[in-house]
């Protein structure tokens, strides 16, 4: 039965079984992530002014190009929404060991930009292993949780589960990006805790963790990432080069204080002094054209979908199914929380984007999947009610 | 069952029991973060944002400055003494040049070739800058380049990243040496200046006056800076205008100087500094000062040697002729001598005799019988001679003493023969005191206000201030008492009595006017880029607490000498002078003695139009200065429209 295809099988049933569970299909949690995907186009279009002035409807145009991804986005959400969650179970280690394969791949044939190698460079597309890293290590956590009697009370659980996650945390962390090896972690804690870890062991693995981070600051941290941390604590310190987009970010965003400068007067973003506008520093070309109160608009629509997401969590029908809601949760709120920090200058610059607003086509696409993995677990929990 | 719905029971199918956790607390988690990301805002965006929205004001608005033009120099009919000329100078931004050493060593073959400076010397300067971390600041690589190179440098520097051509403004001096001392020169501020400079607004490369004219009225000659501003983007290109304020010329300076006038009278000087046969060598040093007799306008100030003020704006060409008159310490050029002091000599026996009438130690009528020398008998009987300089010889009243400046007759107005005859006071040391005090209200002993810098106070030596000198190493005990050689020293301007050519012909100017000392200026008025005045330098003077009648009887006196006496050779046949000579001693350096010639006199005697005062280092006042006033007299008189 494994062997049967996923096409085959929706030939097969496809007139008893597409409209099935739509009517369980969370509106409200696309409509908060096609809300946000508009900003994004919008800011998109405000931030790319200064280097692209074609026609907005040019395949060449950066706006064009985000709408083409996030149509592609909404389809494989679609898509994976239609198939029921534990088929991607089934194939956990398999991923797993794909992302393993093409995250030490990476330091043989990646394209290295800004000090850090993250992307295969196929032609017109760039992927980049690590997206696809953490849907397989929430899948695995899942799965492995959901094998060994649903928790994580006992320690040997709780360990082998973070032998589970820290070889992609650690290959991430090389490569080297911070950041997305913080996510990971956020996603292993989020899914443990959930799973039922002890208040004690996760207490002292904290202590643990805090003992051997300044070892880790010493040895394992590039010389970049102790800069960006320095630059952090005080932009002004240099302001021509680590502290630059720093600097420059603080002010777009501190300028546009409470309504910002209007749509496309952000003299900072215009003038190109706040650099990547439209990818990682996005939020602060928000910040700056809209203020206070368009971050605002925006946190609402991250805490909208984030709870649509514990929705997911609540509803689901075992413990698999809560497990990867969760993790799915904590991804886009690790991303979106570091992104956010980092353009509030609460973080160290790691080249986050913002989830479902940077420009930016693979992380837009396996964002939708994402959701697509938690419509299927809301489409299907009264199927695995357990009582 | 439907594969895509229940039932599927592979290993990773629906597992058994629901997880331990609480799902809602990923509620409350969410909350938090978005708590923290928000209060961090509201901190950025509303408490901090005005603080932000200024530094995006200033990262893209770009001031960019535009020096003013400086006012001209004037002399009193208009004249112009200077001219405004570009200053072109090659400038390299260490922090521009290629990161390569080779691509900056074929830039600096290239400048070599260019305007002819040195590799080594650019890379040495470069080198250091950038050690110095200032590599972002523009560095003169040479200055003062002719036209033609700056035009080559100019085409060039598109091809050469970092180097540029800055044309500052600068001035050429147009009236010749003689006008150097007054006028002084521009040059580039230094650091002490800069940081003064800055809270006035000035820029870094913008030229100060450094010495005379340039210097005293640097505020009104300097003008008003103007600016553009404009939008630039990160990387440096302007987007748009957004606003420009032209700068003010600054205002032109009249002089009450006559160039005419001051070019003869320097024409005048060096052509008398030859020793006449006199046998007292010749000159190296000479002032003239000529002023009016009422108002204290300075038509001529005269200090030679002259100099070539442009020697300043070519510094590096002109480094062996800056050289010598910067460490000339024989004649010391730079110097200039009508701001200097000397013994005044005989000159001053007009204050001497000023004071004998007003204290009453003689009379307008008074005559000694005047013979070659004064002997004073002192405590222990010993006679003590007082030569005079030659042989009168005959009966004396205070004018002709003055036309034939004896020196007997003021030694005896000052302090008297402890016998018959009092001095000024009581005593040998009111008498100097009270001297002294009349010098002070000629205006001796402090600078006479004049609008220039690097004026000399003179010295008026007193009893007090005697004991209080001449003291302690080199000086033997008691020697610090004031005798009565001392008032005698003091009464015919020898010893230690010392005054400017400028205090003299001040004094001069009071004793011709019936009493009024008046400031000299240099400067008439400044005028306004349109031809208005914006204001006048108004005549200043203070009164001198004296009787005019006795003034009188000094000036009769003093048209003696040129009638009669000493000063015989400054007469002119276009006017009336009266004047006096001065022939005072001194100890030249290599311990020999020699004379400074004096003389001070003022026309016409009637109504005193204007004061000439002339001095050399070298020579007899008679014959040497006298002759030289009487010309200047005369050119006045026929040249000059007071």
């Amino acid at each position: 039965m494994t062997s049967v295809t996923i096409g085959g099988l929706g030939r097969s049933r496809a007139g008893a079984s597409f409209w099935r569970g739509w009517d369980r299909f969370d509106y409200v949690m696309v409509a908060a992530a096609l809300a946000l995907v508009g900003c994004g186009l919008a800011l998109i279009h405000s931030g790319s002014r200064p280097w692209y002035d074609g026609p907005i409807t040019s395949l060449a145009s950066p706006v064009a190009k985000q709408a083409l991804f996030a149509a592609v986005g909404i389809a494989v959400m679609l898509g994976v929404s239609r198939i029921d969650y534990h088929r991607f179970l089934h194939f956990a280690w398999l991923l797993y060991g794909l992302s393993i394969l093409s995250l030490l791949a990476l330091f043989a044939l990646g394209s290295t930009a800004y000090g850090s190698t993250r992307w295969f460079d196929l032609g017109p597309v760039q992927v980049q292993p690590s997206e696809f890293a953490k849907v397989a290590a929430i899948l695995c956590l899942a799965r492995f949780f959901s094998e060994h009697g649903g928790d994580a009370r006992d320690l040997r659980s709780l360990l082998l589960s973070m032998a589970v996650v820290a070889p992609l945390a650690g290959l991430v962390f090389v490569q080297p990006d911070l950041g997305t090896s913080i996510v990971f972690g956020g996603i292993w804690l989020g899914i443990v805790v959930i799973a039922g870890a002890n208040r004690s062991h996760l207490l002292v693995m904290g202590a643990i963790f805090l003992a051997i981070l300044p070892f880790a600051w010493t040895f394992a941290i590039a010389d970049y990432q102790v800069e960006r941390v320095a630059v952090l604590v005080d932009p002004n310190e240099d302001p021509l080069d680590a502290g630059y987009n720093v600097l420059q970010s603080q002010i777009a965003l501190g300028s546009g204080q409470l309504f910002g400068k209007g749509y496309m007067q952000g003299d900072q973003t215009q003038l190109e002094y706040l650099k990547v506008s439209t990818k990682d520093f996005i939020f602060s070309l928000l910040g700056e054209e809209f203020g206070f109160a368009g971050a605002m608009v925006v946190f609402g629509l991250f805490i909208l979908l984030l709870m649509r997401g514990v929705r997911a969590a609540q509803l689901a029908g075992d413990t698999a199914g809560q497990l990867i809601a969760v993790g799915i949760t904590m991804l886009i709120l690790m991303q979106t929380f570091i992104n956010v920090a980092v353009n509030v200058s609460l973080f160290p610059v790691t080249g986050i984007p913002l989830p479902f607003v940077s420009q930016g086509g693979s992380s837009l696409v396996s964002l939708f999947a994402s959701l697509g993995l938690l419509q299927s677990i809301v489409m299907r929990h009264r199927s695995y009610r357990q009582t | 069952m439907s594969l895509l719905d229940e039932g599927l029971r592979t290993p990773a199918g629906p597992s058994r029991n629901r997880p331990h956790g609480n799902v809602a607390v990923l509620r409350w988690f969410i909350l938090l973060l978005f708590g923290i990301l928000t209060i961090r805002l509201a901190d950025m965006q509303i408490l901090r944002g005005e603080e932000f929205a200024q530094r995006s004001l200033e990262n893209h608005i770009v001031r960019t400055n535009i020096l003013p033009t400086r006012g001209l120099i004037t002399d009193r009919n208009g004249e112009p003494l200077v001219k405004n000329v570009g200053l072109y100078s090659a400038t390299v931004v260490p922090e521009q040049l290629p990161a390569s050493q080779e691509a900056r060593y074929r830039i600096y073959l290239r400048l070599q070739e260019l305007i002819g400076v040195s590799p080594l010397e650019v890379q040495t300067k470069v080198d250091e800058a950038i050690a110095a971390g200032r590599d972002y600041i523009a560095i003169r690589v040479a200055t003062n380049l002719p036209r033609e190179a700056a035009l080559a440098l100019e085409e060039a520097s598109a091809d050469l990243p970092g180097v540029s051509l800055e044309v500052t403004p600068g001035r050429e001096y147009i009236a010749g040496p003689a006008f150097s001392h007054i006028l002084g020169y521009i040059g580039p501020q230094t650091a002490e200046e800069a940081k003064l400079l800055r809270e006035k607004g000035y820029q870094l490369n913008e030229p100060v006056g450094k010495d005379g004219i340039e210097a005293w009225y640097e505020s009104d000659l300097r003008g008003q800076i103007g600016y553009t501003a404009a939008e630039q983007n990160a990387e440096g290109r302007l987007i748009t205008l957004l606003g420009r304020e032209d700068p003010v010329p600054g205002n032109t300076v009249r002089l009450n100087i006559d160039a005419g006038l001051q070019a003869y009278v320097a024409d005048l000087l060096e052509r008398s500094m030859p020793d006449n046969g006199t046998g007292w060598g010749d000159a190296k040093q000479a002032a003239a000062v000529v002023m009016n007799a009422k108002t204290g306008q300075v038509y001529a100030l005269v200090s030679i040697p002259t100099y070539d003020n442009n020697i300043y704006a070519d510094a590096e060409r002109r480094a062996a002729e800056l050289e010598r008159i910067q460490n000339d310490t024989v004649t010391y050029t730079l110097l200039n001598k009508a701001l200097s002091p000397a013994a005044p000599g005989s000159t001053f026996k007009l204050v001497t005799a000023t004071a004998g009438l007003a204290e009453g130690s003689i009379t307008p009528n008074t005559a000694f019988q005047i013979g070659c020398s004064l002997d004073i008998k002192g405590e222990n009987d010993v006679i003590y001679n007082y030569p005079d300089w030659r042989c009168h010889n005959m009966v004396m009243d205070v004018r002709s003493a003055i036309a034939w400046s004896s020196n007997v007759f003021f030694f005896l107005t000052a302090g008297g023969d402890l016998e018959r005859q009092r001095g000024l006071g009581k005593d040998v040391e009111t008498s100097g005191a009270v001297l002294a005090a009349w010098a002070r209200k000629f205006g001796f002993g402090k600078p006479t206000g004049i609008d220039l810098y690097g004026e000399s106070a003179g010295r008026v030596p007193d009893p007090q201030w005697k004991r209080r000198t001449k003291v302690g190493e080199g000086f033997a005990p008691g020697e610090n008492e004031w005798f009565l050689g001392d008032t005698y020293n003091s009464a015919i301007g020898q010893g230690d009595v010392l005054a400017t050519p400028l205090q003299i012909a001040r004094m001069t100017a009071a004793i011709a006017n019936g009493g009024t000392l008046p400031v000299p200026h240099i400067a008439d008025a400044v005028i306004g880029p349109d031809g208005k005045v914006v204001r006048t330098i108004a005549p200043e003077g203070e009164r001198v607490d004296v009787d005019p009648q006795w003034l009188q009887v000094v000036r009769e006196g003093m048209l003696g000498s040129v009638q009669y006496g000493a000063g015989a050779r400054a007469a002119s046949s276009k006017t009336t002078v009266a004047g006096k000579t001065g022939t005072a001693e001194f100890f030249k350096p290599d311990g020999t003695k020699s004379q400074h010639a004096w003389f001070t006199g003022f026309a016409p005697y009637n109504d005193p139009e204007i004061v000439v005062t002339v001095y050399f280092d070298i020579g007899v006042g008679g014959d040497k200065a006298a002759p030289v006033a009487g010309k200047i007299f005369e050119y006045f008189m026929e040249h000059v429209q007071p």
